[in-house]
């Protein structure tokens, strides 16, 4: 390797996202007047440089570099506005410069991805900062250093000794290289070595092409400047690269959050908002910390604390003071921090880290020029988001969707997509009054809702998400027919498939809802399963009743209907045979039990005959769990299929004293399991509950006890209230039971206020009694 | 007889004077030493200064105590908030004797505070004998500190009423007292300012108004939460008080490290090594408590013992710490020594088996 020529190209060491680089830049790159600015950044990327210096791109925006083959992995190489590299591009071109990117092109950046996890995004592993991946125990060198410097960490130290003096390009240049000098001697990844090896050639195939080096300007992380002027490059190891894999460059918007996100990785953005100010008023930080200050306070205003002029003045003054105590040029992240605790926010920190913070990070969302080929998803989502009025920034907001109209319902389908199709954007909190988790976004309730609850968040993987779903398909509703297909292929159950269905619905992807359709069908005419086949009844039921509410559901309601009555059959027939199961299945088939009813009341399609007879013959049958047994009672009462005498006779029979007390709890069990207080509040069936446990012996009792803690442990206040009332009129305890009563009598609430009291007193009574 | 205590400005006349004669930055108005000389002073510094070693006064974040110089340093005053024992008298006692030579004009804030301590008072023989005169007047340390252009300190304001809060507003921005008997208006000399101390435990008793905190830059002092750094002040505080008191013998280091590891595994409600939880009790547990436990084991081994600390003077003495307030505590600790002391090597069986018989009933 020619090191001679090499140290005739004019280098300059940077910082990733450091405005007094920026600032120093600018003026040397017009003293040395260069036909050619090489540039850190992958070299494929060259051909995105019209779009980075488009009008209409507005920074934070990232190249983003993905796999092309179908594994996922992309890497992201962010620009702020006063990033260097940035800057030194903008001057290239307005300059008549030509402007070259000379790192890695992305393919080989991916594939040591792929090969190491734990390489970070190239531009970030800037060995100026501390690199993220040295060992945990070890204390980084550049934290030491920044330690024995009498800093507190190395970000303060970079402010202090970096962005804070006015320094000229002739004084930045050399302190910054002897830094990275420093830090050079100590242990340097093998990757960033190869990068050396592989820009040194760059730089020297350009001379070779015909340029004077003297014509050639070199803006570069200050690590790999080093290593040039150190001739500390060893070509061989170029060598070494990993063969490219497939992959592609676009650009899209970027976002300060993200960017203060990679401070660990050493871009030396802790706040970059506070440097975006910074940068505009040409690397003035007090005048920066004097807007952030201020910033602040109309924050806390906002937020109905005291925060006046006069306190901002403090903190500024106090910022500044603080900053000649340290004997540093210009106050910096941390004078900013510990001014604003003292003054702003009395002496507590909790406000500054739970909301004022972010206003230093920034919300800052870029721009990318339209005319970069955003791929058709990115166009959809876009589109979609804009016609929408969705939210496109990178803080989360809520809103919520009336679905009783088309363009809402329109939304609410394009959210789900997304939620399908794993894209990080939206997630569903609520519907109505009910707060949602994660996983209830989906299934036979969405077809119901009238209301959704979203909450949204643009973030720059949401963008990586669209362009590396692009290999699924190429409008958003192909990916999710997509990923609802692989779903529908996995699947073994009836139930699974009529998720998948469901899913395919509230998404609105008519060929996965016919091919759904079609598994489902398949799967019910073998499944044995029955809480399977009672969910898939239950989903089917739900989309002939409501299918027709969202657009485009048009799979044929006939087909449908069928499925659902013969899924609903199917579970009929296995009804006998599931109930008579081991203990720990019961739960399953008690909730399969209740789904069937459901659907036989709700769905006219269905042989609800059929299962009254099937619950009749459960009720009545020893072989069962009896569980399974008193849950059948119960329902059919509820369904006014029993008589009161009838569910009388019903639970004397099964809680008599001569039954085995365990079977007799297990079956109180599944029958209270159903609406409770109706049960409760026929005092026939009280009497015979009171009858069995009065009869059991002590030590019997003791036995039974678990399980009849369990299942009186699902009655609710008023139910107690109405056992109670119905314990004291079948045991005839008139004294205690006199208040109770009168309270129960009572309708006047001013009344009902002062009798509860006594009322209290009086179950106390009761509860000793009993 | 010399004094039991004596004020940091005396004890640590040596370091002052060095770090005074060594000190060739500029001095704020009024400023014994400059801003970077007082930090010295406070954080204790690793090379003597003019052949004097600087001790460190408080053990923590450096950030802190350059917000309160800072804050000084400009016309507001500075309020020390933080739990009982956090050392905020003590780090205003030293930032007063460093940076004004005294840290005697202090005013400790009671529910009986009156206008009096805060502005001035008579002398009534005299007033009644010559009417109003200078020499009948009695100066509140406030007034004191005004007129020589040095720092007040006011303890624990927020336990004083709302009234003296509202006069201490008014004084920390007019910076004046009047005195209309005399027809007199004193203003305060270049170098006077305030510190005062605020307990958050108090926080409700006679809450701040916004008024009175807009007149303060606030420094929350916080609990110290590395195990090194609190024995440090623990076994440094303890050293002095002994050599103070002229009393007790030196507890083995084994046993100050079991015993700050009990405070603070009591205090963040899990051990160490994050395997168990602990009930916290009610009683403050701060880091002057444990200096006090130490120290008194040490004496009751002086006195009582076999003249050498063992974990039977803790265990006697950290009772009467922990368990003051409430009989919940009393439960604390006892389930502590059974699920965590009991387990455990060494001097925490002796711990667990000495505790466990003043724990009984």
């Amino acid at each position: 390797m020619d090191f001679d020529l090499l140290g005739r190209v004019h280098l300059f060491p940077v910082r990733h996202h450091s405005p007094r680089t920026t600032r120093v830049l600018v003026p040397w790159l017009a003293r040395v007047a260069p036909e050619v600015v090489l540039i850190e950044g992958p070299c494929d990327a060259t051909a995105l440089m019209d779009v980075l210096c488009d009008a209409e791109t507005k920074p934070p925006v990232a190249i983003l570099g993905y796999r092309t083959d179908d594994t996922p992995g992309s890497a992201m190489w962010p620009f702020a506005d006063y990033s260097p590299e940035y800057a030194a591009l903008r001057w290239a071109r307005s300059h008549g410069a030509t402007p070259r990117f000379i790192d890695l092109p992305t393919g080989v950046s991916l594939a040591l991805g792929a090969r190491e996890e734990e390489v970070p995004p190239p531009l970030e592993s800037d060995a100026v900062a501390p690199v993220a991946d040295e060992d945990e125990d070890e204390e980084p060198l550049t934290e030491r250093l920044a330690r024995e410097q009498g800093y507190r960490s190395f970000e303060e130290l970079w402010e202090a000794m970096f962005e804070a003096p006015d320094w000229t390009p002739e004084g930045f240049r050399p302190v910054l290289l002897a830094w990275a000098d420093l830090l050079n001697t100590g242990p340097r990844r093998d990757y960033h070595r190869w990068r050396d090896a592989f820009m040194a050639r760059q730089v020297l195939e350009v001379v070779a092409s015909g340029v004077a080096p003297e014509r050639i300007a070199v803006v570069a992380g200050a690590a790999h400047v080093a290593a040039f002027v150190a001739r500390d490059v060893d070509p061989a190891l170029e060598a070494r690269l990993p063969a490219a894999v497939p992959s592609a460059v676009t650009l899209i918007p970027y976002s300060f959050p993200r960017l203060s996100e990679q401070w660990g990785y050493g871009a030396g953005n802790r706040a970059p908002h506070f440097y975006q100010k910074a940068h505009e008023a040409s690397c003035d930080f007090r005048r920066a910390t004097l807007e952030v200050l201020l910033d602040f306070s109309a924050h806390l205003r906002l937020r109905g604390f005291t925060a006046t002029l006069a306190d901002v003045l403090e903190a500024y003054r106090l910022a500044l003071t603080l900053t000649d105590l340290r004997e540093k040029s210009a106050p910096g992240v941390d004078e900013l921090r510990e001014a604003t605790v003292a003054t702003l926010c009395r002496g507590d920190a909790t406000h500054v880290d739970a909301f004022l913070w972010r206003s230093a990070v920034g919300h800052q969302v870029g721009r990318v020029a339209s005319r970069i080929g955003k791929n058709s998803l990115q166009a959809e989502f876009w589109r979609e988001v804009d016609a929408r009025r969705l939210p496109r920034t990178d803080s989360p907001e809520t809103f919520s969707l009336r679905l009783n109209n088309e363009v809402e319902v329109g939304s609410s389908v394009f959210l789900h997509r997304l939620r399908v199709a794993g894209i990080p954007y939206a997630a569903l909190t609520g519907a109505g009054q009910q707060k949602l988790k994660p996983h209830e976004a989906g299934g036979h309730a969405a077809l119901s809702r009238v209301r959704e609850t979203w909450e949204a968040q643009w973030t720059p993987s949401t963008d990586v998400a669209l362009v590396e779903d692009i290999i699924l398909g190429d409008s958003l509703e192909a990916v999710t027919t997509r990923v609802l297909q692989e779903r529908l292929d996995a699947t073994r159950t009836t139930a699974g498939s009529a998720e998948v269905l469901l899913e395919a619905v509230t998404t609105s992807c008519p060929l996965t809802i016919a091919a759904a359709l079609r598994v489902c069908d398949t799967h019910a005419s073998t499944d044995v399963d029955l809480p399977s086949l009672a969910q898939a009844a239950r989903a089917l039921s739900g989309l002939v009743a409501y299918g027709t509410s969202r657009a485009h559901a048009d799979a044929g309601d006939e087909a449908v209907a069928r499925l659902c009555k013969k899924t609903f059959s199917r579970a009929l027939l296995r009804l006998r045979e599931a109930c008579d199961c081991a203990p720990d299945a019961v739960a399953g088939v008690l909730e399969a039990l209740r789904t069937l009813h459901e659907v036989a009341l709700a769905q006219p399609g269905v042989d609800k005959a059929g299962w009254l007879t099937e619950a009749r013959w459960l009720m009545a049958s020893d072989t069962v769990h009896p569980a399974a047994s008193g849950l059948c009672a119960g329902l059919l009462y509820l369904a006014q299929e029993l008589t009161e005498a009838e569910v009388a006779r019903e639970v004397r029979q099964r809680v008599s004293p001569a039954t085995n007390p365990e079977t007799g709890a297990s079956w109180l069990e599944g029958f209270l399991r159903v609406n409770a207080l109706v049960l409760v509040k026929n005092r026939e069936v009280v009497v015979a509950l009171d009858a069995f446990l009065a009869a059991m012996e002590p030590e019997r009792f003791r036995q039974t006890l678990p399980v009849l803690r369990r299942a009186l442990s699902t009655l609710g206040h008023t139910e107690r209230r109405y056992l109670m009332e119905n314990v004291v009129g079948a045991r005839k305890l008139t004294a205690q039971g006199g208040a109770a009563k009168a309270v129960l009598a009572e309708k006047d609430k001013a009344k009902l206020k002062d009798m509860s009291a006594e009322l209290g007193k009086a179950l106390d009574d009761l509860d000793d009694l009993l | 007889m010399p004094d039991i205590r004596l004020p940091a400005e005396a004890k640590f006349k040596n370091e002052l004077q060095a770090l005074a004669a060594h000190d060739d930055k500029p001095r704020p108005p009024g400023w014994a030493l400059s801003p970077r000389a007082v930090e010295t002073y406070i954080l204790g510094s690793a090379k003597p200064v003019g052949g004097v070693a600087i001790s460190p006064k408080y053990v923590g974040d450096k950030g802190l105590v350059q917000v309160c110089i800072a804050t000084l340093a400009s016309d507001r005053a500075l309020m020390l908030a933080g739990e009982p024992g956090t050392a905020k008298s003590w780090l205003s006692e030293h930032l007063s004797a460093a940076i004004s030579g005294t840290s005697a004009l202090i005013v400790q804030g009671t529910a009986g505070t009156s206008e009096d301590h805060l502005k001035y008072s008579w002398n009534y023989a005299l007033l009644l004998a010559k009417g109003p005169t200078p020499e009948a007047l009695v100066p509140s340390p406030v007034l004191r500190a005004m007129r020589a252009g040095k720092f007040a300190r006011f303890e624990e304001v927020t336990r004083t009423s709302p009234e003296i809060q509202d006069t201490l507003i008014s004084l920390l921005s007019e910076k004046q007292i009047s005195i209309p008997e005399l027809g007199e208006v004193v203003s305060a000399q270049r170098g006077f300012n305030l510190i005062a101390t605020a307990n958050t435990r108090d926080r409700g008793v006679n809450e701040m108004s916004a008024a009175l905190k807009r007149r303060f830059n606030f420094v929350t002092v916080p609990v110290v939460e590395d195990l090194e750094q609190e024995i440090q002040i623990v076994t440094r505080r303890e050293a002095e008080l002994r050599n103070d008191y002229q009393v007790g013998v030196p507890p083995p280091a084994e046993l100050s490290r079991m015993l700050l590891t009990l405070f603070q595994e009591l205090r963040q409600g899990v051990t160490k090594d994050g395997q168990t939880k602990v009930r916290t009790p009610n009683a403050v547990l701060s880091t002057a408590e444990a200096i006090s436990v130490l120290f008194n084991s040490s004496i009751l081994a002086e006195q009582f013992g076999g003249g050498a600390v063992t974990a039977k003077e803790l265990a006697a003495s950290l009772m009467g710490a922990v368990v003051k307030e409430q009989e919940g505590d009393v439960k604390a600790l006892r389930e502590y020594m059974e699920t965590v002391a009991k387990e455990r090597p060494g001097a925490w069986k002796e711990l667990y088996t000495a505790s466990k018989k003043l724990l009984r009933g």
